[in-house]
């Protein structure tokens, strides 16, 4: 089956934030977007787009969240946050020390994408053991479900939002960014939006997201 | 080798440019370029030593990689000081590795340097710290041990950890007085005076008192409440809510957070946030949209809540309230506010930050410059600000290591 392919519809652009250069992780709390720039999670609301607080913690890579927590991968580990305090309540292994990129929460795991191996795992988020790996064939960035589905960002020369069949890793249909314009971290809000890390743009942008075509 | 390059060499060596450029002043071979450069940045002619190392560095282009490299290194090195941050690092790091495949592994290591303290005065750093990390400092000369250490100080302090800022600045003073290098001690003394200048004042009640660097560290770590004036932000432990861009919602935080365990007055509050000198039924309907949003921003952190009088400030967890301020009030503090955190910003950005105009942060810019409290590097709009707590690049040149056949 050929995926359907559409461009996405980025319905609109937040940043770049001074002092913040780098977008890695996004995830969102159903309150504020939290993103990664390295040295800080930040704390942004989605209807102005303002920095509301920020954990000093480092945040190099993938963001997710669980409900109650925050997820944060970090140089080949992924910290569990207390959003509350910022404190590091545990910390698991990550699959790889240096291509971890995007991170998901769903269904008690989590899933993580490596962006040179062209990977999703799915782990146990205790352990950090692997359950399941799906294969892509684009660099994978951000990881995000919506809705039982599972969507990943891609970026290598160009950049799009992919919804894949989470067993079999085939792409079902896809998003292509305007040229120059790619994704790092990715979430939805569980709802109609997306939103997408710019990554060294130093942008957060809101993608709409297609209606199911089911 | 020739005599007379052997002769300039060894009179740059020796401190003495002018012999040196007797010796070849006129030569326009690479070797001779190349001695008349760094002649010429010993004698503080950086426009002129640039100039003679570009020619140098053509002139031995890539058939003589090693000369070649060591002229883009002493380049790098003279765009530095002349605070030229724009200079493409990528060619210094193509050329640190040409140098430690052909054996020159000190300039080597000078290179990885130069790196590291571009990354450091930018704000960079991990990257200033992962660099460092590449080289050992035990086998080095003294100079560079001190530069070494000088950078691993410039990092921990910038991120407030102020025991191994010490300590590092322990192993640059031995290294720097085993160098005999006056200019050098100097500057790590320099650097050391800092850690024993009050920094901030502590406000807490109705008790004020200057404290140092370490005290800074010890009471963001407290887990207290802490209204921070220099970087205008309330925090709590790793919490932080910026409100550098907000500055009425600033003044009222401030001011709630000096009358804590009291409340303050509304009459109070509208003079620190709109320094109304007279107030109207307008105002008070102002100070009541201000304070709900306040009370939005730090309700992770407190409540702000209403008393017959005005507001009280209420932490969660009944933590105490504490107040960071300048040692002395700024009048520029929104623009410091934002440079404190070592960033290098331009000042189109702290404008767009602060919500004011570019204008106004230029005036303020020029005020802290003149007062040795911000500095600058790069020209027109490439030019960045920084925090002059952010240690910057010394004119302590090590050309001399690039000699030829040295």
């Amino acid at each position: 089956m050929n995926p359907t392919t559409s461009p996405a519809d980025i319905i609109g652009e937040f940043g770049p934030y001074p002092g913040n250069a780098q977008v890695n992780g996004v995830t969102y709390d159903g309150q504020v977007v939290w993103w990664a720039s390295n040295k800080r999670l930040n704390a942004m609301d989605p209807a102005s787009g303002e920095i509301v607080r920020f954990l000093e913690v480092p945040a190099h890579a993938g963001t997710a969240y669980d409900g109650k927590h925050l997820y944060q991968v970090t140089e080949g580990h992924i910290h569990k946050i207390n959003p509350e305090t910022g404190d590091i309540l545990s910390t698991i292994p990550a699959p790889s020390a240096d291509d971890s990129s995007g991170l998901a929460w769903a269904e008690g795991s989590l899933w993580i994408g490596q962006y040179e191996g062209r990977k999703i795992h799915q782990l146990d988020p205790q352990t950090g053991a692997i359950l399941r790996t799906i294969t892509s064939n684009r660099m994978v960035t951000g990881v995000t479900w919506a809705d039982g589905d599972l969507w990943h960002g891609t970026w290598d020369d160009d950049s799009e939002l992919r919804r894949i069949d989470p067993h079999s890793g085939e792409v079902l249909e896809s998003l292509t960014m305007p040229e120059g314009i790619g994704i790092s971290g990715l979430e939805s809000d569980g709802q109609d939006r997306f939103f997408c890390g710019g990554g060294g743009s130093g942008k957060v942008r809101v993608v709409r997201r297609p209606n199911k075509k089911r | 080798m020739d005599s007379l390059i052997t002769a300039a060499a060894s009179a740059l060596a020796a401190g003495d440019p002018l012999r040196a450029l007797n010796c070849v002043a006129l030569r326009e071979d690479a070797p001779a370029l190349a001695l008349r450069g760094i002649a010429m940045a010993q004698l503080g002619d950086l426009p002129q030593a640039q100039h003679l190392l570009k020619r140098a560095a053509r002139v031995f282009g890539p058939k003589q990689p090693l000369a070649h490299a060591r002229c883009v290194v002493a380049q790098a090195e003279i765009a530095f000081v002349s605070r030229e941050l724009g200079w493409p690092v990528k060619e210094l790091a193509s050329a640190q590795v040409t140098l430690k495949q052909n054996g020159d592994a000190l300039n080597a290591v000078h290179a990885c340097h130069l790196q590291a303290r571009r990354s450091l005065l930018l704000g960079q750093l991990d990257d200033a710290e992962r660099l460092l990390g590449t080289v050992d400092p035990a086998p080095l000369p003294p100079i560079r041990r001190a530069a070494h250490e000088m950078i691993l100080a410039g990092i921990a302090m910038q991120r407030l950890r102020t025991v191994p800022a010490r300590e590092a600045l322990a192993r640059a003073r031995e290294a720097a007085h085993l160098s005999r290098v006056p200019a050098l001690k100097a500057e790590v003394a320099a650097a050391a005076q800092r850690l024993e200048t009050p920094v901030a004042r502590h406000i807490i009640g109705d008790h004020e008192r200057l404290i140092l660097l370490s005290d800074v560290e010890v009471l963001l770590a407290s887990g207290t409440l802490v209204v921070d004036a220099c970087r205008r932000v309330v925090r709590r432990g790793k919490v932080v809510i910026p409100l550098a861009s907000r500055a009425v919602l600033f003044a009222l935080a401030r001011a709630l957070a000096g009358a804590w365990p009291n409340d303050v007055c509304r009459t109070d509050l509208l003079r620190a946030a709109f320094q109304a000198k007279r107030v109207d039924e307008s105002h008070r309907a102002r100070l009541r949209v201000e304070i709900g949003r306040l009370r939005q921003l730090l309700r992770p952190l407190a409540d702000v809540q209403a008393t017959p009088q005005g507001f009280a400030l209420r932490p969660r967890n009944d933590v105490a309230v504490n107040v960071l301020a300048w040692p002395v009030e700024e009048e520029h503090g929104a623009v410091l506010a934002f440079l404190a955190d070592g960033e290098a910003w331009s000042s189109s950005a702290l404008a767009l930050a602060l919500g004011i105009s570019q204008r106004t942060v230029q005036r303020s810019l020029d005020v802290l410059a003149e007062e040795g409290k911000v500095q600058w590097f790069g020209r027109a709009r490439a030019r960045r600000w920084t925090a002059s707590s952010v240690p910057g690049f010394t004119t302590i040149m090590l050309l001399p290591t690039l000699l030829p056949g040295g």
